[in-house]
């Protein structure tokens, strides 16, 4: 699994406010769950190419990728094996399955496993392009000014934090029990699970261990002091952070006026629909792109501005 | 100040008293070093100067405290905060946020200080602490040194009267240590700061702390000057003297020329110049290398991905060595080691055991011919008992129970572990854990033993048990490797030492040519021996046995 850590980067879109990325991010998982058209979703992810070049996180993003196109690739499979529907037959089994009949695999089925793959791709691209473009402490920054819980937003944070630490804990525990004789990975699944399991227990065990040493070195800092407690790094929001938060959030409110209108959607089954249409069955995909992208050119102003 | 008079305390589900009639003043400015046998009170000692005992812990307390005026037993530590700061041993559980910035902010947060406020202290906090450059680091990208440098950071800011430390660099390498300890040693000449600072290492700190206190058994055994403490009696007490002092201990016992104790290595060096005389040249008969090959590392290379580790290592290892891998940190150490029971498998080049290599077996099958003891003991304990937990690796070999029974009972025997066989292993304190971990291990009775920095942070006492038990198994034929900074125990007991750098052997040899002479891994008493060389001292002195074999 590639490295997918925020890495302190000067560049416009580690520079461009949190709460713009996220806005943005989110309203751009939002779209590709509400839309099906197959022209809208590549639109989405075309939008996500100039952010990843510009965040210079191309490296990462495309490794994200070499393992989503597994993902991607066996959703497609899977949908062309299972579902029957659609009247382009390719190719039919030879044998007939009881209660299923003749499987098939038709044209419909992979256009449509190809389009879910391709949303796939574009709401793992958002979280990486987030999490390698936004500190996680600026996470909990925004969460916080959207007035939620600090303790749960801290306590998420902290788990967060110490997912490494596990990571680190259960290779060593691992090599601990192989040490001692275990064959971790041998044996029928039961033994594999059980001697999981132990695993789990022990760690288990080390995390309480390492959550009453954090809870102590919090305490010892004045934790929970009853004082109200102030936000060093509060994300305070310019007023073109306010616009460019605008601009984040219009590609989702324009989507959803589009989805509301009755465009954006796609029929499948049981035969593909044609692509095009109208005038305006075109020119909503390119106001969406150009929505979508938006955010880059803001995002050079907010440096310019910055660098003034 | 702090003031305890008469302080009981116990910790809840104990019957034995972890604090017992404590009575103690510490003066503000003053830098003080808690020391003695491990489970001894000193923790919980120093979690009563800022309220974490009681009041984070639990259990029964009784006589009094008082921290800079403040009555302990009726102020939470949050409220204590700015008057103690205190920086725990392992430096990872400690850290909150993920960055160096709002790592030092997070008290001064929580105390809600205006953020102009927040934003100066930051400043003198990271000046202070020299981590200036650190200011927009990640805290998990930081070496374990780095890291307690900013745990300390992290409570300066609050601008604490008193700094308390519990084993800040007992999880650090050497420089890294001596870095921390130089940083505790400025902020209490030159800013006044009261420190108070557990270590067992006394090498490292006699010299810049103005008293000593051992404690053991929940109390205060000895309190005074340490070169006062150290010339005392000192039996009973469960510290080990550095070398030098010892070595100056044994001279004063039958030269009346020389007074007082020295804490230094310079300090002992001036004042053996004044009264050396008759020194016997001396040949140190060392053993030589073993002829049996046990195991053989040819041309092996390890990467972690595309970064290697190791380059190119050639290394034979013979039946009955007692060898040390030496280092800095992130020098390959680690990862040699695990190439020799299969725990990770060579990327070029092979690693023979017997004479079969090891990529042919797996790290379990492995293990019945080369045991394995981790830097962390708890990554050995699985168990719900002690004594299940040492028969673990013989029941998973299938082995006849009664045999199991029998090898079960030495072992708990061997490392007087026997009052907690039926406890909980993970509830032990450190150097029970160790020994638990050690006795699991053991009882395979592997013909090589690799240790990883066993005697981190362990006490003086255990330390001793431990080498002169791994002596003791080396001498019955099987093969002793041990991954270690401890440079004093190294001379004491190794053969054979290697020194890696960057993933490569820079120097492999016998223990005299590796550790004397040499800058930075030379043992106190051979840099003593070195400065003395002029006066017929073999350089190549390594132990107070054998100074004293010349001098004494």
């Amino acid at each position: 699994m590639p490295e997918l850590s925020y890495r302190d980067k000067n560049t416009v879109i580690h520079a461009l406010s949190p709460l713009v990325k996220l806005a943005w991010g989110g309203g751009l998982v939002v779209l590709s769950l509400i839309f099906n058209h197959p022209v809208y979703i590549l639109i989405l992810f075309l939008s996500i190419i100039p952010m990843v070049r510009l965040a210079g996180v191309g490296r990462e993003w495309a490794s994200t990728l070499k393992f989503t196109i597994w993902l991607g690739l066996s959703i497609i499979v899977i949908n062309a094996l299972f579902s029957y529907h659609g009247d382009h037959v390719l190719l039919t089994a030879p044998f007939r399955l009881p209660a299923v009949g003749q499987p098939v695999i038709t044209l419909e089925a992979i256009a449509f496993g190809a389009v879910m793959a391709l949303k796939l791709v574009v709401i793992i691209s958002v979280f990486s392009l987030i999490n390698l473009t936004v500190h996680p402490d600026d996470i909990m920054a925004v969460l916080l000014k959207m007035r939620l819980p600090y303790k749960s937003v801290l306590v998420t944070s902290l788990s967060t934090r110490f997912v490494p630490c596990l990571v680190e804990d259960m290779g060593r525990i691992s090599d601990g029990y192989r040490t001692r004789g275990v064959q971790l990975d041998a044996g029928g699944w039961f033994k594999k699970l059980r001697n999981r399991g132990k695993i789990t227990l022990s760690l288990l065990s080390n995390s309480l261990d390492r959550a009453v040493q954090v809870a102590e070195a919090m305490e010892a800092r004045a934790f929970g002091s009853g004082k109200k407690r102030v936000f060093y790094k509060e994300i305070s929001i310019s007023r073109l952070d306010a616009a460019a938060l605008g601009v984040g959030l219009l590609p989702l409110a324009a989507g959803i006026t589009v989805r509301v209108m009755g465009y954006g959607d796609y029929q499948y089954y049981p035969e593909l629909a044609s692509i095009g249409g109208g005038t305006i069955e075109w020119a909503l995909p390119a106001i969406m792109l150009l929505l979508l992208a938006a955010v880059v050119p803001l995002a050079f102003l907010k440096r310019r501005v910055e660098l003034d | 100040m702090i003031r305890i008079r008469e302080l009981n305390f116990t910790y809840n589900g104990t019957e034995r008293p972890a604090l017992n009639k404590i009575n103690l003043t510490i003066e503000d400015g003053h830098f003080v070093l808690l020391t003695g046998a491990s489970g001894g009170g000193k923790s919980t000692l120093c979690r009563v100067f800022n309220g974490l005992v009681p009041h984070f812990y639990g259990g029964k307390i009784s006589g009094k405290a008082e921290v800079q005026g403040m009555d302990i037993l009726k102020t939470p530590p949050k409220e204590l905060a700015t008057k103690v700061g205190m920086v725990f041993q392992d430096p990872e559980n400690q850290l909150v946020t993920t960055d160096v910035e709002r790592e030092i902010a997070f008290g001064l947060e929580n105390l809600g200080y205006p953020k102009n406020l927040i934003a100066r202290r930051i400043e003198e906090a990271l000046d202070t602490a020299g981590i200036a450059h650190l200011r927009f680091a990640r805290n998990n990208e930081l070496s374990g040194g780095e890291k307690q440098k900013v745990a300390i950071a992290s409570v300066l800011a609050l601008h604490p009267e008193i700094l308390v430390l519990d084993e800040p660099t007992s999880e650090l390498d050497p420089q890294s240590a001596e870095e921390v300890l130089r940083l505790l040693e400025r902020l209490n000449d030159e800013l006044g700061l009261t420190v108070i600072l557990i270590e067992q290492r006394l090498d490292r700190v006699v010299h810049l702390v103005d008293r000593m206190l051992v404690m053991g058994g929940g109390e205060i055994l000895a309190d005074g000057r340490p070169a006062e403490v150290m010339n005392g009696n000192i039996a009973g007490l469960g510290i080990g003297l550095p070398p030098v002092i010892r070595l100056m201990r044994e001279l004063k016992s039958h030269n009346a020329a020389l007074n007082g104790l020295p804490l230094t290595v310079k300090d002992a060096r001036l004042r053996l110049q004044k009264v050396l005389q008759n020194v016997k040249t001396s040949a140190f008969a060392d053993a030589g290398a073993s002829l049996e090959p046990v195991l053989n590392i040819d041309k092996v290379w390890f990467a972690y991905g595309e970064r290697a580790v190791l380059k190119n290592i050639n290394l034979n290892i013979g039946r009955g060595e007692f060898i040390a891998v030496m280092g800095r940190n992130a020098s390959g150490k680690t990862t040699l080691v695990k190439q020799l029971n299969g725990l990770l498998k060579p990327t070029k080049g092979r690693v023979r055991l017997g004479g079969v290599d090891t990529r042919k077996s797996t790290a379990a099958d492995l293990s019945r011919r080369v045991g394995y003891v981790f830097q962390n003991p708890n990554d050995h304990l699985f168990a719900d008992t002690v004594e299940d937990e040492i028969a673990f690796s013989l029941r998973n070999r299938g082995v006849d129970e009664t045999k199991i029974t029998k090898a079960v009972e030495g072992m708990l025997e061997e490392f007087e572990l026997g009052r907690y066989r039926k406890s909980y292993p993970r509830n032990l304190s450190g150097g029970e854990k160790q020994r638990v971990a050690l006795a699991s291990v053991l009882v395979g009775q592997p013909e090589v033993i690799v240790l990883d920095e066993p005697t981190r942070g362990m006490d003086y006492v255990l330390k001793k048990k431990l080498v002169s038990y791994l002596d003791d198994y080396r001498r019955k034929g099987n093969t002793v490797i041990m991954v270690s900074h401890d440079v004093e125990t190294i001379a004491e007991c190794a053969e054979r030492v290697v020194l890696l750098s960057e993933g490569r052997v820079v120097v492999e040899g016998n223990k005299r040519e590796v550790l004397a002479k040499a800058l930075l891994f030379s043992p106190q008493i051979n840099r003593l021996a070195q400065a003395l060389s002029g006066y017929g001292v073999a350089d190549t002195t390594l132990t107070v046995g054998e100074m004293l074999e010349q001098i004494g």
